[in-house]
C-alpha cells in the first residue's frame, strides 16, 4: 500500500504525545516503587530510577522542547500539540509525579526503612549528642576542606551553578558589631551566598546509632547545613536550603527531532540560549526571600520550579541500596546461568559450525560473546575482527579483549559511536585507547548514528573464508547485560556473513552494496520493509488468510508506521504488542485500532530486546533487532534488523513473547483512556515472565550439565605388559 | 595451495571500487567483499590533466582501507588498475608514485585495450550465454565514465574493437553549461554524440549485421536495468520503454527512485542516450547485461593465468583474429603471413630451452609475423618504419602498450639493422628487458620470413632438430631455394648472436 494511504489513520486524535507518553512510563517504574509485595530495597531502586530518568528526560527532552520554542518553530507533534502546549502539560504531569515520589518516600519506604531498622536523620537538630558530635567532627575533617563557598553582592556577580548540581543556598548578614541606626541597616541587608555540596563525598553518612543493630545515616548537605555557620564567620545565617538546576547546556541537538526542526535550530543556534535553566528543585521550606533571589538570577517560571518536600535528587536512594546487609529486603541475586550449547570443552567456532546459537540476556550468560572475541583474538587463524560499539561498561572484557587481538597481529577495526548519549566522553578515552593498541578505530557516519550491534569475525579454515557473525539486541556492555533483557544469535551463514561485511563497509563510508541478503538495515531499507511486513499482514486478512502481528520494542512512535498498524487493525489483524516505555498508539479506537493490544513489562531488568513476529499466512517470519519503531531508529541511525530463520531459536523467541503475554505480574496494560493498568490477579496463577524465565534458564543449564555428567564412561585400564 | 585471496581494485572514472575473491580449483571464484567508493578522478584529470592534492589524498586514503580490507582476508595477492582517468594525466608516474609510497600498492594504469579485453574476458567467463551469442553477430558495450568501446563479434571471434571518447561523465562534464539552456537534455547528449557514432558507422558497421548487445560497464549500467531483468536480458521494445521512463526525469527524482546518490544518478541520461542510440544503428535485438565489471575480468584473468580454472574461451584466438583483420586491412599477403608464422613457430617451439621464452611471447610472435610488413600498404620503400608506426598507432585488443610496443620494434628490424644497447642508456619506453625480448623475437622473426622471401611458401614442411648447440633444419621442398638459402647468411648469424646457436639447414626433396 502506499504510505499516502494511511493518511485517514494520522489524525493527531489517534496519537499520544510521546513525551507524556514517557511520563507514563516513569510512572509505571514509579509504580514498583508503591508496590508493597516487593522487597523493600527493590522500592528504593525504582524509586531512585524514577529520578535519574526524570533528570534525564528534562536535559534531553525538555531542553529540546525549549529549544523549538526559542526557535519559533510551531508545527505541531503527531498528537497535534505546540512545543508551548507539550511544555506546559509536561509541567503539570511532572509536578504530580515529583508528589508522588515524595509521597512514597515520605509515607511508605521511610517508615518501612524505619522498621527495618535504618533510621534517616532528616534534620539536624533531631540528633543526639554523640551523633552530632559525629557529624561535626566529620564536617571539620572530611568536609570543609573541599567546599567552596561563594557570596554574591554588589561588587561579586551571581556565581556559575553547575548544572545538576546539588547546592545550598543561605542568605547571611554582618554580624552585629556597629551600634545603634547603623546596626540596623547592616543587620537588614541579607547578602546571598551559596556552595556547592561536593559530589566527591559520599551523599549518604553512616553516624552512630542511637540503638544497638540500628543503621543511623545522615545526608551530606544536612551535615553541612548544620556547619554552615563555619563558612562565613563574620556573618549570621538567617536560613540555608538545598537547591538544585538543571540547564539546557546540552551541546548536541536531540537526535529525536525532526529534520526540518534540526534545520531551523542549526540556523537560530545564535538564539539558542546557552546554560539555560530550565528547572529548579528547591527544599520545600525554602525562606521565599532566598526563593526569589535564585528565581530572579535563573530567570525561571513558575511551573519549572519544584518544591521538594524531601531529599533533593532521589539516586541517592541507590547508596542506600548498597549499603552492606538488609539482604532479606533485597531480591536474591540472581547468577547468569551457562549457555547449553557452550557447556563443553569445544571450540566456539565449532560450536557455531554445528548450527545458529540463541542468547537471552541476563537469563544467560554473556560470557560467549566475551569469548567469542577472547578466542577470535587468539585463534590463529583469525584474520580480522570487526565490531560495532555504543556503550560498554567501565572495564569492559571486550575491549581488552579487542586491543589484545590487535597485539596478537589481527585487523581489528571497531566501530566507536562517539553520538551515544551520556557516553561521549567515556567513548572518547576508550576509542584512543584501542587506536593506540593498532586497531583501526572508525567513528561512524556523520548525521547518522550507529546503533546497530554486529560484530563479524573472518577466519581462515581448510574450505576457505568463513564469516562469524554475532547479532544482538543489546549493546556489547558486560554490566548491562546482566540488567538489561536482551537476545542475540551466533551465526555462520554465508548470506548474513556477506552482509555483515557490507554494514562494515557502509559504515567505513563505502558505497552501500547492490542488495542485502538477509540483513535489513536502516536508515534507508527499514521503514519500508516494515511497512511492507505490515501491509502483507493487512492483505492477509481482507482475503481471510491468518495474520497477527506480535512485536516486543523499547518504544513505539514512528507515525507511519503507527498508521500501518491501524490500518492493519482496521483490516482484522490481531496485533500484541509489548512496548516497555513510550507508546503513541492508542488501543481500543472504534474502527481503528479495536485488534490492538499493548502492554508493558517493568521489571527487575529493564526489557530491552526488540523481537517482531509476522504471521504471514502461516509462513511465520521471525526477526530481531537493534531497532524500535521509533523515526530516530528507522530514519537516522544506523540499525539492523535481521530474520531468524532456525527452527529452534524460532520456538525459542516464540516462547518468549507467549510468557511475556502471559505476565500478570509485571505487566501494566493499556487501557483506550491511555492510562495503563495491571491485571486483576485473583484467582489466577501469578505469572511474572522475568522470573520464570530465570528459572527456565538456570533449569535448562543444569539439565545440560546432569546430561554430561550422566554420560560420562569410564574406560577401563588396559593391562601392563 | 588449494585456496587463495585475490583482491581486484579499479581507479575508475567516477568511483574507486575493490572485490575480494577466493580461489580454488574446486569452487572457481567466490566473491567475498565488493567495495567501492564514489570520487570522480576523472573530473580532475579530464578537465586540468593533473589530480588535485585533495583527489591524491582521497584516493591514497581509499586505498588505505582496501590496503587493510584486504589483510582482513588474508590477501595475497592483487592487482590494482587504473584506467582512462588515468591515461589522461599529464603525470601519471609521479601520482603512481606517490601512491606507492604512501599506500604500498602498486597501480598500474591498463591501456584502453588491455582494460576492455579484461572487462570482455569476465563476459566471456559466464560460459552458456556468451558462447551461444557470438554465434550471431553481437556487439560488446562498454560505457565507462570517459569512454566507451564497442566490439564486434561475428561466429565466435573478435573483428573489430573501437574506442570513443563517449564516457557519461565526460559527457556530463561537457555539457554541464549547455545543460541549463534546454529541457531536452537527453537530445543534447544524443546530438552531441551524433558525429562520432556516424562515422563509426560508416567505417565498421558495412554489411554487418549486430542482432545482440552486450552492455558491460560498471555498477552504474548495472543499477539502470536491475529491476527491469531477472534473466538479465531485455528486447529492443522493453529497453525503449525503460528509455522513455528515465530519459526525461529529472537527476533527484532518479536518485531517489533508482536508490543512488545523485552524482551517480546524474550519468544515467548520459548512459542510457549512448546505449539508445547504438541499439538504433546497430538495429540490434536484444540487449544483455550480464552484471560483470572489469573487477571480476581482473580475477578472472588472474584465475586463469594461476590456473585456478580452465577458460571458457580461447581469447589468445580473439587476438590473433584481431591483429589478422588489421594485417588484411593492410592488404598483407595471407599465405606469406601463414608460411612465415609456421616456420617463425617451428623455430620457436624448437628453441624453447635456449631462448627461455613462455607462450606469451610466442602470442607475440605469430602477431608479429601477422604485422611484420603492414607498412607496404603505405610506403613500400619504407616498410619498416610504416609497419612500426603503424602498430604503435593501432590498438590491438588484449595487448598491453608495452606489448605493442615490442611487437613494432620486432617488426622494425626484421628490416632496419638492429640498434644495440648497452643497457647503460637512457630510453624512455625501452628497458634492458624489454630490448633482449625485442632482439629475440626479431631474431626468429628475420629467419622465418627471410625463409619465405619469394613468397611463394616453397617451404611446404620443416622438420627441426636442436642438438648440442646446433639447431638442424630439414626443409620439405621440391622448388629451388637459392634465393632463400642464399640471402639468409646475415640472419643466420644474427640469430646466433642472439641465442649462441648455429643453424644447419637442409633441403630434403619430397619423395
Amino acid at each position: 500500500m502506499d504510505p499516502k494511504e494511511y493518511k485517514e489513520f494520522e489524525k493527531p486524535e489517534y496519537f499520544v504525545n510521546r513525551e507524556l507518553s514517557w511520563l507514563k512510563f516513569d510512572a509505571r517504574v514509579l509504580s514498583e516503587a508503591r508496590d508493597k509485595s516487593l522487597p523493600l530495597f527493590e522500592r528504593l531502586k525504582f524509586l531512585s530510577i524514577t529520578s535519574s530518568n526524570l533528570d534525564e528526560f528534562y536535559m534531553v527532552r525538555v531542553a529540546s522542547l525549549k529549544d523549538q520554542v526559542h526557535a519559533g518553530y510551531a508545527k505541531e507533534d503527531i498528537a497535534g500539540m505546540t512545543a508551548k502546549e507539550q511544555l506546559k502539560k509536561i509541567s503539570i504531569e511532572t509536578h504530580e509525579l515529583v508528589q508522588t515520589q515524595y509521597s512514597t518516600l515520605n509515607r511508605s519506604l521511610l517508615p518501612a526503612l524505619e522498621k527495618a531498622g535504618m533510621h534517616f536523620i532528616m534534620e539536624h537538630e533531631s540528633m543526639t549528642e554523640e551523633q552530632a558530635a559525629f557529624v561535626d567532627r566529620y564536617f571539620e575533617d572530611e568536609v570543609y576542606p573541599v567546599l567552596t563557598p561563594m557570596a554574591m553582592d554588589s561588587s561579586r556577580p551571581f556565581p556559575l551553578i553547575r548544572n545538576k548540581s546539588l547546592n545550598i543556598g543561605a542568605l547571611i548578614s554582618k554580624k552585629d558589631k556597629k551600634k545603634g541606626k547603623e546596626k540596623d541597616k547592616e543587620k537588614d541587608k541579607v547578602v546571598f551566598a551559596t556552595v556547592q555540596v561536593p559530589s566527591v563525598l559520599p551523599r549518604v553518612i553512616v553516624v552512630p546509632s542511637a540503638k544497638e543493630g540500628e543503621t543511623t545515616v545522615i545526608l551530606l548537605e544536612e551535615i553541612i547545613r548544620r556547619n554552615i555557620g563555619k563558612l562565613f564567620l563574620s556573618y549570621e545565617v538567617v536560613c540555608a536550603d538545598a537547591y538544585r538546576i538543571m540547564r539546557n547546556a546540552d551541546l548536541t541537538i536531540d537526535e529525536d527531532e525532526a529534520e526540518d526542526l534540526l534545520v531551523e535550530i542549526q540556523k537560530q543556534l545564535k538564539k539558542r540560549q546557552w546554560g539555560e535553566v530550565i528547572r529548579l528543585e528547591a527544599a520545600e521550606k525554602m525562606d521565599p526571600r532566598l526563593l526569589s533571589i535564585l528565581k530572579e538570577e535563573f530567570a525561571i517560571k513558575d511551573e519549572d520550579i519544584f518544591f521538594i518536600p524531601g531529599p533533593l535528587d532521589l539516586t541517592l536512594l541507590m547508596k542506600v541500596y548498597g549499603q552492606e546487609g538488609y539482604d532479606q529486603y533485597k531480591e536474591p541475586k540472581y547468577t547468569p546461568a551457562p549457555v547449553p550449547a557452550f557447556q563443553n570443552d569445544k571450540n566456539i567456532f565449532e560450536v557455531i559450525r554445528e548450527g545458529d546459537v540463541f542468547l537471552h540476556h541476563p537469563y544467560m550468560s554473556f560470557d560467549p560473546v566475551v569469548n567469542f572475541i577472547r578466542q577470535s583474538a587468539k585463534d590463529p587463524d583469525v584474520l580480522a575482527i570487526k565490531q560495532t560499539l555504543y556503550r560498554v561498561s567501565g572495564n569492559s572484557p571486550i575491549i581488552a579483549a579487542l586491543a589484545q587481538a590487535a597485539e596478537n597481529g589481527k585487523q581489528v577495526s571497531v566501530l566507536v559511536e562517539l553520538k551515544a548519549r551520556f557516553d561521549e566522553e567515556n567513548n572518547i578515552v576508550w576509542a584512543k585507547m584501542l587506536e593506540k593498541a593498532g586497531c583501526h578505530v572508525i567513528y561512524g557516519l556523520v548525521g547518522l548514528k550507529t546503533h546497530s550491534k554486529i560484530t563479524l569475525v573472518v577466519r581462515r579454515e581448510d574450505t576457505g573464508i568463513r564469516r562469524y557473525v554475532h547479532l544482538a539486541t543489546g549493546n556489547y556492555n558486560d554490566s548491562t547485560a546482566k540488567l538489561y533483557t536482551d537476545c542475540g544469535i551466533f551465526t555462520c551463514d554465508e548470506r548474513i556473513g556477506e552482509d555483515a561485511t557490507a554494514v562494515f563497509n557502509m559504515l567505513s563510508g563505502y558505497s552501500e552494496p547492490k542488495h542485502w541478503n538477509k540483513l535489513i538495515v536502516a536508515p534507508i531499507w527499514m521503514k519500508n520493509r516494515f511497512l511492507m511486513l505490515i501491509d502483507r499482514e493487512a492483505e492477509n486478512a481482507k482475503k481471510g488468510i491468518p495474520s497477527s502481528i506480535t512485536a516486543k520494542m523499547n518504544s513505539l512512535c514512528d507515525p507511519l508506521i503507527i498508521a500501518a498498524l491501524y490500518h492493519a487493525s482496521s483490516c482484522g489483524v490481531k496485533i500484541n504488542l509489548l512496548v516497555r516505555g513510550i507508546c503513541c498508539l492508542k488501543v481500543g479506537i472504534p474502527g481503528v485500532s479495536e485488534n490492538i493490544h499493548v502492554r508493558s513489562i517493568v521489571g527487575n531488568f529493564l526489557e530491552h530486546g526488540r523481537i517482531f513476529h509476522f504471521e504471514n499466512g502461516g509462513g511465520d517470519e521471525f526477526y530481531m533487532g537493534s531497532a524500535d519503531w521509533m523515526p530516530r531508529n528507522l530514519d537516522r541511525r544506523v540499525e539492523i534488523v535481521f530474520p531468524v530463520e532456525d527452527d529452534r531459536i524460532r520456538e525459542e523467541l516464540r516462547h518468549i513473547l507467549d510468557l511475556e503475554f502471559k505476565d500478570n505480574v509485571k505487566a501494566h496494560i493499556l487501557q483506550p483512556d491511555g492510562t495503563y493498568e495491571k491485571q486483576d490477579k485473583r484467582g489466577k496463577v501469578l505469572i511474572n515472565s522475568q522470573m520464570e524465565f530465570c528459572r527456565e534458564a538456570t533449569e535448562k543449564a543444569m539439565k545440560h550439565e546432569q546430561k554430561i555428567e550422566n554420560s560420562r564412561v569410564f574406560i577401563p585400564a588396559e593391562p601392563v605388559e | 595451495m588449494a585456496m587463495m585471496t585475490f583482491a581486484a581494485i579499479d581507479i575508475g572514472a567516477y568511483e574507486v571500487s575493490m572485490k575480494i575473491f577466493e580461489l580454488s580449483r574446486k569452487v572457481g571464484f567466490k566473491e567475498l567483499n565488493d567495495v567501492r567508493y564514489r570520487l570522480e578522478v576523472g573530473n580532475d584529470s579530464y578537465t586540468r590533466g593533473k589530480l588535485s592534492p585533495e583527489m591524491v589524498d582521497y584516493l591514497c586514503e581509499i586505498l588505505t582501507d582496501f590496503k587493510r580490507m584486504m589483510l582482513e582476508f588474508g590477501v595475497t595477492e592483487y592487482r590494482a588498475c587504473a584506467t582512462s582517468a588515468f591515461r589522461e594525466l599529464k603525470n601519471p608516474l609521479i601520482v603512481l608514485e606517490q601512491i606507492y609510497r604512501r599506500t604500498e600498492i602498486r597501480v598500474e594504469i591498463l591501456s584502453n585495450a588491455e582494460q576492455h579485453f579484461i572487462g570482455y574476458k569476465s563476459i566471456a567467463a559466464i560460459e552458456n550465454g556468451f558462447k551461444k551469442m557470438i554465434q550471431k553477430g553481437t556487439a560488446i558495450l562498454d560505457v565507462g565514465g570517459g569512454s566507451l568501446q564497442v566490439s564486434l563479434f561475428d561466429k565466435d571471434a573478435l573483428v573489430t574493437t573501437q574506442n570513443l571518447k563517449m564516457g557519461s561523465l565526460r559527457i556530463r562534464e561537457r555539457l554541464k553549461e549547455l545543460e541549463k539552456t534546454t529541457i531536452h537534455y537527453d537530445q543534447l547528449v544524443e546530438e552531441f554524440i551524433r558525429n562520432d557514432l556516424v562515422s563509426f558507422q560508416r567505417l565498421y558497421l558495412k554489411d554487418r549485421d549486430v542482432k545482440n548487445v552486450i552492455l558491460m560497464g560498471d555498477f552504474l549500467t548495472d543499477t539502470i536495468f536491475q529491476e527491469d531483468m531477472e534473466d538479465r536480458i531485455l528486447t529492443k521494445a522493453e529497453f525503449l520503454n525503460r528509455y522513455e521512463n528515465t530519459a526525461y526525469k529529472p537527476v533527484q527524482q532518479l536518485s531517489d527512485e533508482m536508490g543512488i546518490d545523485p552524482e551517480y544518478a546524474s550519468l544515467v541520461v548520459p548512459t542510457m542516450v549512448i546505449i539508445k542510440n547504438f541499439i538504433d544503428i546497430f538495429n540490434a535485438e536484444s540487449l544483455w547485461a550480464p552484471g560483470v565489471s572489469l573487477l571480476d575480468g581482473i580475477a578472472y584473468d588472474f584465475a586463469e593465468r594461476k590456473k585456478y580454472l580452465k577458460s571458457a574461451h580461447n581469447f589468445e584466438n580473439d587476438i590473433l583474429v584481431a591483429s589478422r583483420n588489421i594485417a588484411k586491412r593492410y592488404s598483407s599477403g595471407k599465405n606469406h603471413i601463414q608460411g612465415t608464422t609456421e616456420v617463425a613457430l617451428a623455430i620457436f617451439d624448437s628453441t624453447k630451452k635456449v631462448h627461455g621464452m613462455g607462450q606469451r611471447e610466442r602470442l607475440l610472435l605469430q602477431i608479429a609475423v601477422q604485422l611484420h610488413d603492414c607498412g607496404k600498404y603505405i610506403n613500400m620503400g619504407d616498410v619498416s618504419e610504416c609497419s612500426y608506426q603503424i602498430i604503435m598507432e593501432t590498438e590491438i585488443i588484449g595487448l598491453s602498450t608495452e606489448e605493442r610496443y615490442i611487437i613494432a620494434n620486432a617488426v622494425r628490424y626484421n628490416k632496419e639493422e638492429f640498434k644495440y644497447r648497452s643497457g647503460f642508456e637512457y630510453d624512455d619506453a625501452m628497458d634492458n628487458e624489454k630490448y633482449l625480448l625485442i632482439a629475440k623475437l626479431a631474431a626468429i622473426l628475420r629467419l622465418a620470413n627471410a625463409m619465405d622471401r619469394s613468397h611463394y611458401q616453397k617451404v611446404e614442411g620443416i622438420k627441426t632438430e636442436l642438438k648440442d648447440r646446433k639447431l638442424s633444419m630439414i626443409l620439405d621442398s621440391n622448388r629451388d631455394l637459392s634465393l632463400e638459402l642464399g640471402l639468409l647468411k646475415d640472419k643466420v648469424d644474427f640469430f646466433e648472436e642472439v641465442f649462441g646457436i648455429r643453424l644447419a639447414l637442409r633441403r630434403k626433396k619430397k619423395a
